[in-house]
């Protein structure tokens, strides 16, 4: 591999770690860190496997067929459920861009100080205006490096000197203490759904096609899954023992965006605050953006428009507006003066009812020679593939009544 | 019959949802604004010793607070406006005077001095012990 190659994943792995977090890690894990203590960490760890398979199926199959997934799912599946799969991601997606624009004023308002309302609007231009501007490889690496700030809380996790002993323990699942049985359920399920979001799946292999990725990139493609979700893992390990350290023994249940950012100011003092409000502000942005973009990709992909930020906005202009009305549309959610941290509670949860609709025709597409050629699943992702789903459809049936029985986790 | 006793569980689970339904709180709903209280005010007194230390920016301080000062305000709304036993009377009065004390401090926590600000991070902890000991007396 060439030195330019090894820069291009370096700089493909650091984006995707910056760009793995969102608002729903940051509010599920400093959650159930301060609720479980380091109980949940191996949720993470099954969240990061699946969506590793999932996303390196989705490159492939991009890849290879040089169309998106949704175009093929649409395609594999019929009008009928790829319409079900589209109006289900459609609304996921939309919570989902309404949470992280409410993330983004929050952020803003705890660095400048200025009204939440006033600054809801101002997010949404600059994100509507970085989203114009930017090539699509720079939204990604623009937000992603700048995302990389979180890294202050894995900085954090050892500077408030955890019991490593049971922080190993909790990647072995197993009985749990603190908290009703419903409650860490809750928690499993709202960690998977976290770390598996549909939106990240329908925007890497719209990336995938957007960056011209193709045969030759196959290897690029697992690299980047394995190693940028991997240590974009890492973050969610963070935030979960810097709240299980510092929140848990005080009887702290976070409930403000600002809660995680306190864990790296008591830590690292005020550099610390800074870089931790600067990464949430960039995490959240550009989750924003991708959220956005894959309600866009997923309306032109199935209508068969012509889409992509490779095309100039006049050329794409079904695309175009279906972005900038997805942000219009989330600027009004949030507008309605809705909690932002109780959006992103209920935006997790409904996607995990969504994600069968999500991966089950991800898994019939990568099984198909017709698209596939020679690069359908092997043994291995089809097993890892086959195990996801079963969990996948049984943590979709329980979402719902987890959430009303635990009352969004309060017990 | 068994429509009968679905409904049963219904209205059941229901009420121990909402306690509002009811127009009382019962043990566990007030164990859950005690949670809330301690919750508030053990964040606000870690927010206020940093403050000391010279750890949080000022922007950051006045903000965080006013977020945490609104949960204290909604909970002390809510204890106000509860009913309950006679038996747990004792203990809704003295959360809802804690939550009101409560309030008033992560107000001033936004605009304190250094010295002030020490005063107030004791009485932040002070405030989520005994929010924290009514709640385990309630379980």
């Amino acid at each position: 591999m060439s030195l330019k190659n090894v820069l291009a994943v370096a700089l493909g792995i650091m984006s995707a770690i910056g760009g793995f977090v969102d608002i729903g890690d940051l509010v599920f894990n400093t959650q159930a860190g301060a609720t479980f203590g380091f109980q949940l960490l191996w949720v993470v760890v099954v969240g990061v496997v699946g969506i590793i398979v999932y996303s390196e199926m989705c490159g492939r199959a991009s890849a290879f067929a040089e169309r998106p997934v949704f175009d093929l799912v649409r395609e594999r599946a019929g009008f009928g459920a790829g319409l079900a799969t589209l109006v289900a991601s459609e609304v996921v997606n939309l919570m989902t861009c309404a949470a992280e624009i409410g993330g983004l004023a929050i952020c803003l308002r705890l660095l400048s100080g200025l009204p939440y309302r006033l600054l809801i609007p101002l997010a949404v231009l600059g994100l509507v205006l970085a989203s114009w501007v930017l090539p699509f490889r720079w939204i990604e690496r623009v937000f992603g490096y700048l995302g990389l700030g979180l890294l202050v809380f894995a900085v954090a996790a050892i500077k408030l000197h955890p019991n490593w002993g049971h922080v190993a323990h909790g990647f072995v699942p197993g009985s749990h203490a603190g908290g009703s049985l419903t409650v860490y359920l809750y928690f499993v399920v709202g960690l998977l759904g976290a770390a598996m979001t549909p939106y990240e799946v329908y925007f890497y292999s719209s990336g995938v096609v957007e960056d011209r990725w193709g045969l030759k990139d196959l290897r690029l493609n697992k690299v980047t899954a394995i190693i940028g979700y991997s240590l974009g893992g890492f973050l969610s390990f963070a935030l979960m023992i810097v709240a299980g350290v510092l929140f848990l023994p005080r009887g702290i249940s976070p409930q403000f965006l600002g809660t995680p950012a306190l864990g790296a100011e008591h830590a690292l003092g005020q550099i610390g605050l800074l870089l931790a409000l600067v990464g949430i502000l960039f995490a959240v942005g550009g989750a924003a953006i991708e959220t956005s973009f894959a309600g866009a990709y997923n309306l032109a992909q199935f209508f068969g428009w012509r889409w992509g930020k490779k095309e100039r906005p006049a050329k794409a202009s079904r695309f175009t507006l279906s972005w900038l009305v997805i942000f219009a549309l989330a600027l009004l959610l949030v507008m309605t003066g809705y909690d932002p941290v109780k959006l992103t509670e209920y935006s997790v949860i409904f996607s995990v009812v969504a994600l069968p609709l999500t991966y089950l025709p991800i898994l019939l597409v990568a099984n198909d020679r017709t698209y596939m050629g020679a690069n359908t699943n092997g043994k291995l992702a089809n097993f890892l593939g086959g195990l996801y789903l079963i969990l996948i459809v049984v943590i979709a049936l329980a979402a719902i009544p987890l959430l009303l029985l635990t009352n969004g986790g309060q017990g | 019959m068994d429509g009968l006793r679905a409904h049963a569980d219904l209205i059941h689970l229901l009420k121990s949802r909402f306690p509002a339904l009811t127009g009382q709180l019962g043990a566990k709903a007030l164990s859950q604004q005690a949670k809330s209280l301690q919750s508030a005010a053990a964040e606000g007194a870690l927010l206020a010793q940093d403050a000391v230390s010279g750890k949080t920016t000022r922007v950051y301080a006045r903000e965080h607070s006013s977020d945490l000062r609104t949960a204290a305000v909604r909970v002390e709304a809510e204890l106000k406006r509860a009913k309950t036993e006679p038996s747990l009377e004792p203990k809704l009065h003295r959360l809802a005077v804690i939550a009101a004390r409560v309030s008033v401090v992560l107000e001033r926590l936004g605009g304190a001095s250094r010295n002030e600000e020490r005063a107030l991070a004791r009485e932040l902890r002070a405030a989520a012990a005994e929010a924290e000991r009514i709640g385990r007396a309630l379980k």
